[in-house]
């Protein structure tokens, strides 16, 4: 069982992308599962649990409660970090041994982490989040076309070159 | 397969652009020509054919691999095995790495180059930069007492690089290549009087713009001579605007764009529209003359001399079943010539292997690279760096001049994928954001919109000089699970090419301060390249150059082959590649290699004539 809207809802949280921007990735369902197949069910839902508690993070006395409650926090900070990489550069890392001793196995299964760091897929390459935020497009992917490369680009600001 | 029964006009191994140039100039001629490639192949080589087999599963392989690397999208294959630059180490004083990757290596210095063993060769993840050599290149010798002359010109070559450009699909502008608006007369290139490229020049990035401008006027100091510094458009296998009626090779997808660079960004390690050059497309025209049979995961391992002519006699390849497992039949093939394309430490291993054409003793040294220094650091404000393909200018005014009667010169290339070279930004810097920097939601989304635009790398291509002692050699120990030889490598950077490499720190740090660059270059006493120089430390990578293992020369004692790049001790053999050149210079030796090879495929159909 996963929680698609809870993702979402948490994820805009961490990534500073809006949801809608996030859905039009077309990847969540995939990372949402991603994370439950990595991830305990009753460590997400406190985690999903807590950040809705908190609520919004604009105002400063939330923001010190995210960093104690969730970005600090033994259990939840490294899947919160995890979802991160995860949406900017669709990427499954290792969980800590540290923190898999503690948390990561359950009752029913014995090994409940991949072997190594591994790109979730093709698709979510191209999506991840980073070449948007770097202003430009996935190296090999959405091709952005001849001789653009000659303009300031989206986030650089035209320069006076004369 | 019946191949073995047969007898071939040549035989050619390798399917790189060597082997591809060769077999298209003598299919064209009617010739009967076999290519065995080592490796796997693509079937259906251009994209929009063969989904699993063809060139877009390497795009698959690509994007999920973790570690973008040259070789990345390319299967790793242990019956025809190729270095990764991830296997790279510092050779340890007492005992060579023998157990990291392909290559064993006894130092002193790391060797840090690779290429790639499947059809197409080391093209399809080369990034297509296409410089001529300058004349004085030709005669290092003669003009600075320092490594050797070729036994050719500049002049010599100068039609046969027309010839070259015309094939790779060069986008350039002679008047700008020519190099006369340097005012640095070593530099200058004469072209032949009306020439230009194939294609129109690729635009240049905002980034060099930037600089162009940023640096109009500057000049540095070596010797008490002033050199200046200009920013100058690069010449590219890539497709640009094509001059009048000329249309490039294979190109796919819609004609009004995809024929042209479309700014994937990833040339190295793939062009997913195959804009840029690749071997694969002269490999398709060669198929098309109806006379060139390619044979994959065919491994040539020894070459059999008849000892009455001194002939080449028949080729022994073991052809494998797959890459799952080392089953393979061996075999035999007859050519009246036989063409050794398989790039130059192969070349040299099979030369080795099968102890032919070493008269000279000089198969597998002189090993050559550009050990490539890299400075980085952040524009004082944004240039939209990664965009476009890796390089489209560089500075082409340190590659000749006085100095290099006492240390190497060096050409620097201006890279537009900010810090993904050095430091493999964005996708292993960014981790560092959030786990060190604790940074997310908007404040992580802003440093990145902040800092990386403003990314910005130099590399420096350093020359380096024939030495006999940095070499390749085969050795019974080692390996592969075919059981073919492992290249044994000895190399080492000398005192010429580091005083080659502290001179560019020093032009980097002149233009990062007239510019106010943020310096973050680091040189690492643990990473493999680092080296010192009067007292400072250096880090030098690979460049994919391999250059001089079995070097052309006039003298029989001295080199391996003669100017019309054939043996002197077998006359029917020819070796193509970049190991024909006597020494490395300062560009990228594509160009020249195949240049020479145009010329190789005539020496071979005229020699075909006399049978
Ligand atoms: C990352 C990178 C970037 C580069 N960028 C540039 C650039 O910008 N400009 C430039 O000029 N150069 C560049 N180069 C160098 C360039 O790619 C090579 O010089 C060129 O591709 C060599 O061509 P080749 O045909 O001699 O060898 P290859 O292309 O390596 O082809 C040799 C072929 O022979 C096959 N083979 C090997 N052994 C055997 C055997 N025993 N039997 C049968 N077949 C065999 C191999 O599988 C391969 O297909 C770059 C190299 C790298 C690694
Ligand atoms: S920039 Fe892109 S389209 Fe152009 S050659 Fe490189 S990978 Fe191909």
């Amino acid at each position: 069982m996963y929680r698609l809207t809870d993702f979402y809802r948490l994820s805009a949280t961490l990534t500073g992308y809006d949801e809608v921007e996030l859905q039009g990735t077309g990847v969540g369902p995939t990372y949402c599962k991603t994370l439950s197949q990595w991830v305990r069910q009753d460590v997400i839902q406190e985690l999903y649990h807590r950040a809705e508690e908190i609520g919004s993070l604009e105002c400063e006395s939330n923001q010190a409660q995210f960093y104690e409650r969730i970005w600090n926090c033994a259990k939840l900070g490294p899947v919160a970090r995890n979802i991160i990489k995860m949406w900017y550069l669709s990427i499954w890392y290792q969980l800590p041994a540290d923190w898999n001793a503690l948390y990561g196995v359950d009752d029913f299964s014995a090994d409940k982490q991949p072997v190594e760091d591994y790109v979730i897929s093709s698709n979510a390459y191209i999506q991840g989040l980073v070449w948007n935020a770097l202003g430009s497009h996935p190296m090999g992917a959405k091709q952005p076309g001849y001789g653009t490369w000659a303009f300031p680009g989206q986030s650089a600001k035209p320069l006076n070159l004369d | 397969m019946t191949h073995h029964h047969k007898e071939y006009d040549v035989v050619i191994v390798g399917a790189g652009i060597a082997g591809a140039i060769m077999a298209k100039q003598l299919g064209e001629q009617g010739k009967q020509v076999l290519i065995l490639e080592a490796g796997t192949g693509t079937d259906g080589r251009f994209f929009d054919q063969g989904k699993e087999k063809g060139y877009e599963s390497y795009m698959a392989r690509f994007f999920t691999a973790m570690a973008k690397i040259p070789n990345a999208p390319y299967p790793n294959n242990p019956n025809a095995p190729q270095p990764l630059v991830t296997d790279i180490q510092k050779p340890p004083l007492d005992k060579p790495v023998s157990d990291h990757g392909y290559f064993v290596q006894y130092g002193p210095d790391p060797f840090a180059s690779t290429y790639t063993r499947s059809e197409g060769g080391t093209t399809l993840h080369w990034l297509g930069t296409c410089l001529r050599m300058l004349p004085e290149d030709f005669e290092l010798k003669t003009r600075f007492g320092r490594g050797r002359d070729w036994p050719i010109s500049y002049q010599d070559l100068q039609p046969w690089y027309e010839i070259a450009e015309q094939h790779i699909g060069v986008s350039a502008n002679a008047d700008v290549q020519t190099y006369q608006q340097i005012d640095n007369p070593s530099v200058q290139l004469p072209f032949e009087a009306n020439y230009d490229y194939p294609m129109e020049q690729i635009p240049q990035s905002f980034l060099d713009q930037y600089l162009a401008k940023g640096l109009q006027g500057m000049q540095v100091e070596i010797d008490n001579q002033p050199y200046p510094i200009d920013v100058v458009a690069t010449p590219q296998g890539r497709n640009g605007m094509p001059r009048g009626d000329y249309r490039p090779v294979g190109a796919v997808g819609n004609p009004d764009l995809g024929q042209r660079c479309a700014g994937n960004s990833n040339c190295v390690p793939i062009c997913p529209i195959q804009a840029k050059y690749s071997a694969l497309k002269t490999l398709e025209q060669a198929k098309n003359t109806g006379n060139v049979t390619i044979e994959t995961q065919a491994v040539a391992y020894n070459l059999e001399v008849d000892h009455k002519t001194q002939h080449i006699s028949k080729v022994h390849y073991k052809r494998y079943h797959s890459t799952k497992s080392a089953a393979y039949d061996d075999k035999t093939v007859k050519g009246k010539v036989v063409v050794l394309a398989a790039h130059a430490v192969e070349n040299a291993k099979l030369l080795l292997a099968s102890n032919v054409a070493n008269s000279s003793d000089q198969v597998g040294r002189n090993l050559m690279d550009h050990p490539t220094m890299l400075t980085w650091g952040l524009m004082p404000c944004k240039i939209g760096a990664f965009r476009g393909p890796g390089s489209t200018s560089g500075i082409p005014s340190l590659r000749g001049g006085a100095f290099r009667a006492e240390q190497a010169a060096f050409r620097i290339e201006i890279g537009n994928w900010g810090w993904s070279w050095p430091e493999g930004a964005p996708i292993a810097t960014v981790p560092e954001l959030i786990d060190e920097q604790n940074l997310f939601g908007p404040a992580l989304r802003h440093k990145i919109a902040e800092e990386y635009p403003r990314m910005f790398r130099f590399g420096f291509l350093v020359e380096q000089l024939p030495d006999p002692d940095n070499r390749v050699t085969i050795d019974d120990q080692y390996r592969d699970q075919l059981g073919n030889y492992r290249p044994v490598i000895h190399y080492k950077v000398t005192d010429y090419t580091r005083a080659g490499m502290a001179q560019a720190k020093e032009v980097s740090d002149a233009i990062f301060q007239r510019l106010g660059v943020e310096p973050f270059t680091k040189y690492k006493t643990s990473d493999p390249g680092y080296v010192q120089y009067q007292g400072k430390g250096y880090v030098y990578n690979g460049a994919g150059h391999l250059v001089g293992t079995h070097l052309m020369g006039d003298d029989p004692k001295t080199s391996v082959v003669n100017r019309e790049q054939r043996s002197w001790d077998h006359p029917n053999l020819y070796l193509v590649g970049c190991g024909n050149m006597p020494t490395i210079a300062t560009s990228n030796p594509t160009l020249t290699m195949a240049a020479l090879t145009f010329w190789a495929a005539d020496n071979v159909l005229n020699a075909l004539d006399q049978y």
